[in-house]
């Protein structure tokens, strides 16, 4: 007997319950095929990120007698957790691919997708802290700062410059490529199987 | 029906939902069974049980909801005291030359502006999303409000990481300062800044973290349902 106390014929065919099942299994489907294609698009923005900002290597024509005029990524501890925050991030999101891509053959599993919820959370929150830290010093890198007399070091090192500024995109894109999967992934946690 | 008892055949037999057909035939059965007939027609309305008592069967989300609208009070307590502490944040050395006052403010920095704006609006969002945590409390099934709520929270995780981070940034230079871009530390002038805005900056991120924790029991309690 069914809920509302009708009686079915042995050969009848329910008109809700069979087809609802399979319409949800696609949706959620639909949402791991494009959770794997934005994981794809993340990877390759931090790595181009990180790469960007860790080939960094500027000497200027000028030099003193005791000093050399050089820029690398290196000299700003900034920068450094820049590299490795995008590093890190490019290696989980390399990692997290598998489980990506078993999403879209088992479009049911709930722990893998909390898993995964849990992860990219903690990996959001460590990219846009690298991003922005860098962002910081870069501002003050072309702008400076007249009140603590931070001299802007743009104005010297242009090539350097413009290296750091254009790898703050690829990160930046990562982040919000991040934010839309967590939202994915909890979208297709929160519908009726 | 039989004409023995005439007043007890009155409990009409309707096999709807598959209980018991009551077929009450004595008086004092009659009223033995209209106390235990009275509990099951109040059982199903749920607004009738009490919270967290064992009849009821959202227990666990509604522990989660619960602990969900205690750490949005704890959050708030850290972003309202990083953003007063950094707006307040005003030292003036008392050295100083012909022409030139040393002084140091938070809007000096863009940075700290940035900061003291992102926590702001943090501390005004957790106020403001606590009525809806608590709506969730009482009506644990309702999936739509958790889903925009972890959604809004890891947005402002997201800006207030941002903001703390490139506070943290600035904060670093100031206590550091860089040999090879020729930038002072300014710490050892402005002390008091410089202790101001690194605590701000600690209290910030402790924020972040709760928040962070808020997204996971979320999306915790979005799969337990």
């Amino acid at each position: 007997m069914t809920k509302d106390g009708s009686v079915m014929e042995h050969g009848e065919i329910s008109s809700k319950a069979p087809l609802v099942a399979p319409v949800a299994a696609g949706v959620n489907r639909a949402v791991a095929v494009v959770d794997t294609f934005l994981r794809f698009i993340a990877i390759i923005g931090t790595i181009g990120s990180a790469i960007a900002m860790g080939t960094t290597n500027e000497t200027l024509p000028f030099f003193t007698q005791f000093i050399q005029f050089e820029a690398k990524y290196s000299d700003l501890p900034s920068f450094t957790f820049f590299v490795a925050a995008n590093a890190v991030v490019c290696t989980y999101l390399v990692l997290s691919i598998p489980l990506s891509i078993v999403h879209i053959l088992r479009p049911r599993a709930r722990y893998s997708r909390l898993f995964l919820v849990f992860f990219d959370t903690a990996m959001l929150a460590l990219l846009t802290a690298g991003a922005s830290a860098a962002a910081a010093i870069v501002y003050l890198a072309h702008k400076g700062n007249v009140r603590a007399n931070w001299f802007s070091i743009c104005q010297q090192f242009d090539s350097f410059c413009e290296r750091i500024s254009g790898s703050l995109i690829g990160s930046f894109a990562a982040m919000v490529l991040l934010v839309v999967l967590i939202t994915l992934s909890a979208f297709a946690l929160a519908r009726r199987h | 029906m039989s004409s023995g008892e005439p007043a007890a055949v009155s409990i009409p037999i309707h096999d709807h939902h598959g209980k018991a057909p009551a077929t009450s035939s004595a008086v004092p059965a009659a009223a033995a069974a209209a106390a235990p007939a009275a509990a099951p027609a109040v059982a199903p309305r749920k607004v009738g049980i009490p919270f967290f008592r064992r009849g009821d069967h959202h227990r666990g989300s509604r522990c989660l909801a619960f602990l969900d609208f205690i750490l949005r009070i704890a959050a708030f307590g850290p972003a309202l005291a990083a953003a007063i502490s950094t707006g307040t944040s005003d030292e003036t050395l008392s050295v100083f030359t012909e022409f030139y006052q040393f002084r140091a403010r938070f809007d000096d920095f863009p940075a700290f502006l940035f900061f003291l704006v992102a926590n702001a609006i943090v501390a005004g969002y957790l106020v403001l999303s606590l009525p809806f945590s608590a709506v969730l409390v009482i009506r644990p099934q309702t999936i739509g409000l958790r889903l925009l709520l972890l959604v809004c929270d890891m947005i402002m995780a997201a800006m207030l990481t941002a903001a703390a981070s490139a506070a943290a940034a600035i904060v670093d230079l100031a206590h550091n300062g860089n040999l090879r871009a020729n930038w002072v530390a300014i710490c050892m002038q402005f002390h008091g800044f410089c202790q101001r805005t690194s605590g701000s900056v600690v209290a910030s991120f402790l924020t972040v973290v709760i928040l962070m924790f808020l997204v996971i029991l979320a999306a915790c309690s979005i799969r337990k349902r």
